[in-house]
């Protein structure tokens, strides 16, 4: 049978509701989008915590004389650390939370092709542990291993395939599977900032794709010369630069404000410019062209400057926007709401160090260690958004209410790990201005690399905090555990049937439960 | 705890998901074949304005070859538009035939693409021309094959009884993303063998 072959619509429902954690054996063959999405979302979790450690253990590596680790040790961890925190951990995050929500949300009975989706997590599954190993093996980019170095170049293409295909059921989804009445201008930020950051994955990840293949194909059948050693990382790393790495941010806007929408129990204001601003962050973040290989001086190019000081306009609408919600209700101290306060914070935070790279004066992009605070910070950001999206839907995908305690002690470890690990480098990277940082080098390393232990703690208390929703003896959650649910996701029962509605609820505003309500 | 209960809605009224997957698939794919015509269009500024020639000595890039695989694949497009005008009128005999001749004109451009290489003399570790060439025109072959399962899919499903007038996603979808394959390989004819 055909990935394409079964109608997702013509799923039927079932009005038994399943197992609250499908078993392992279950898990490999099914085309449920709830397990798909909890599947992407544990691994990643996990991914997470290793990620992070190797970003402490780079960031330890430039204490003292630089010897904690070798050369190639370094370059290995560094460019599996950077590649590995954007495409293993913060993009399948989000895009598990939307395999998971955005159908939930728009009110369709599953997934556009559940079956590519399956696909696309286990390709994204098997490549990840390909590409570990092969750079276990010295193969990671620029490695040394010219066999290794193939191997996981081809395991980077097919990461990064998956993961496109995966955004591709999402993104048809929300086109082409809402319920009637919802129009784009109505589906909930969530599916659509899932939308705007898919559409903005689609558009530059295939650049990604495309230098690893020239990469792989070099490395395979050429003699590695033109493309190989000294020139991968230079390849792929604007994936991990200014303006390309606001793009793993962007599904986050949207679930902030959903989260503190319905925590704060009143309608998002002025939905019109808050999802021009989610579009216009969006726009901004494409950085497909700045490749340093070929364009060396694409720092100095005006497109690269204005991107780089106007991303800085639609987070502060976006925040402007959450501060009209805190002045509306009265905000529930919970865990999901601090964690998105928490990540829109340090979203601001690196969009204003990215800006601050512009001015050359100030010559911060001259020792890299700036852009180094400026990625943990946003990567801090997108990992804290996912988290509070964790939490916020925890309920949903156990079914029982999880032990809140862990999500605000994850509010805590965010903010000081993300405050921790991005502005020590940041302070850092003005040592070219004011020499007498230089001497304080050791200390901040010190602290950003304790910064990245915390972020993966935080990622630890927060896979916990999921779990705790599937112990023995926990409150069952219902179908609105928040009592002031305003989009279709809560509408289904907690964890949603197969079919997940039965028959597709219509819909009349952004905020369909709030009119039944009414 | 709270539990709402909506009005049910009718059901969706042909929700065009392949043609939309397709849409954004072919984005992508586009988008990777603009990425590495870049990267061609730049190196091949760096050795030109170094005052080298682009093509290393003895290799050669004939436009006959290029010319014809054009020529095959535009014949193809009208093909594959032919198929999907035959199924919007519930004419099968004649989309079977329109999709047949498609897989046919595609399978003549991966001969002759094979063809062109022999010509060429052009080796891959020759350097970076060699390597980005091959990549490049690799990778449309790769295109077009995918493009000719999905067609031989699709055919497949129609040869089933799928598809009718009101119901022609597949092939449609099928149709987008060959034209997707077609125009790829126009900037493809133009940046790497006419304008060599």
């Amino acid at each position: 049978m055909a990935l394409t072959d079964t109608r997702p619509e013509s799923a039927e429902a079932s009005a038994v509701a399943p197992a609250l954690a499908p078993s392992p054996i279950t898990i490999f063959g099914t085309g449920d989008h709830k397990a798909i999405g909890t599947v992407y979302v544990v691994a990643a979790l996990l991914f997470g915590v290793a990620g992070w450690v190797v970003n402490a253990l780079v960031s330890l590596h430039a204490v003292g004389d630089g010897s904690f680790l070798s050369a190639d040790a370094f370059q290995t961890m560094f460019t599996l650390d950077r590649l590995g925190l954007i495409l293993l951990v913060a993009v399948p995050l989000f895009l598990g939370l939307a395999t998971y929500v955005v159908p939930l949300q728009v009110g369709a009975a599953t997934v556009a092709f559940p079956r590519a989706a399956a696909a696309a997590l286990w390709g994204w599954l098997l490549s990840s542990g390909v590409l570990i190993v092969a750079n276990c093996i010295d193969g990671g980019l620029d490695g040394a291993r010219p066999k290794a170095v193939a191997l996981g170049l081809l395991a980077l293409g097919g990461l990064v395939t998956s993961l496109l295909l995966g955004t591709v059921s999402v993104l048809t989804t929300a086109i082409a599977l809402r319920t009637p009445g919802l129009s784009l201008g109505r589906v909930p930020m969530f599916t659509w900032s899932s939308l705007v950051g898919g559409a903005v994955w689609m558009l530059t990840l295939p650049a990604l794709v495309a230098a690893v293949l020239l990469a792989w194909v070099d490395q395979r059948y050429g003699t590695g010369d033109s493309f190989g050693a000294g020139a991968q990382w230079k390849m792929v790393g604007w994936v991990a630069a200014t303006p390309q790495i606001y793009a793993v941010l962007i599904p986050g806007l949207g679930l902030a404000l959903d989260a503190v929408a319905t925590l704060v129990g009143v309608r998002l204001p002025l939905r019109g410019v808050v999802q021009f601003a989610i579009g216009a962050f969006g726009v901004l973040s494409v950085g497909v062209f700045a490749q340093s290989l070929f364009y060396a001086d694409y720092t100095d190019q005006a497109l690269w400057i204005v991107m780089s000081l106007a991303i800085v306009v639609p987070v502060l609408l976006v925040l402007a926007a959450l501060g009209t919600l805190f002045k509306a209700g009265r905000p529930r101290l919970a865990s999901p709401l601090g964690l998105a306060v928490v990540g829109l914070l340090l979203t601001l935070l690196g969009a204003v160090a990215g800006a601050l790279m512009v001015f050359s004066p100030l010559e911060l992009l001259d020792n890299g260690v700036f852009a180094a605070g400026q990625f943990n910070l946003v990567l801090a950001a997108a990992v804290t958004f996912a988290a509070a999206g964790v939490m916020y839907w925890g309920p949903k995908i156990t079914g029982r209410t999880p032990v809140d305690a862990a999500g605000k002690l994850a509010v805590l470890l965010f903010l000081a790990g993300g405050a921790l690990a991005g502005l020590p480098m940041c302070v850092l990277g003005f040592a070219t201005k004011f020499t007498g940082l230089a001497d304080a080098n050791d200390a901040l390393m010190w602290l950003s690399g304790i910064g990245a232990v915390v972020l993966a703690l935080g990622a630890l208390v927060v896979l916990a905090g999921l779990l705790s929703g599937a112990r023995k003896g926990a409150p069952e959650a219902g179908a609105d555990p928040w009592g002031t649910g305003q989009t279709l996701e809560w509408a289904c029962p907690s964890p949603p049937p197969t079919g997940n509605f039965g028959t597709l609820a219509v819909v009349r505003s952004p905020e369909p439960l709030l009119d039944e309500e009414a | 705890m709270a539990a709402h209960v909506l009005p049910p809605a009718p059901p969706v009224q042909r929700p065009r998901v392949l043609m939309v997957a397709t849409a954004f698939a072919s984005a992508a794919v586009v988008m990777v074949f603009i990425t590495l015509l870049g990267i061609y269009l730049n190196e091949r500024a760096t050795v030109l304005d170094a005052g080298s020639k682009w093509l290393p000595e003895g290799a050669t890039i004939p436009l006959q070859q290029p010319n014809t695989i054009f020529i095959t694949l535009l014949m193809s497009v009208i093909s594959i538009a032919w198929a999907a005008n035959a199924i919007s009128k519930n004419d099968r005999v004649n989309a079977y035939l329109a999709l047949g001749l498609t897989l046919m004109l595609g399978f003549a451009s991966i001969v002759m693409t094979t063809y062109l290489w022999t010509l060429m003399k052009l080796d891959i570790e020759g350097g970076v021309q060699g390597v980005l060439i091959y990549t490049i025109t690799g990778a449309h072959i790769v295109m077009l094959v995918v493009a000719m399962v999905f067609v031989a899919l699709m055919s497949i499903r129609a040869l089933g009884g799928q598809f009718n007038s009101r119901e022609r996603d597949g092939i449609g979808a099928a149709a987008l993303f060959w034209y997707s394959m077609v125009a790829v390989y126009a900037l493809i004819w133009i940046i790497i063998y006419v304008t060599k």
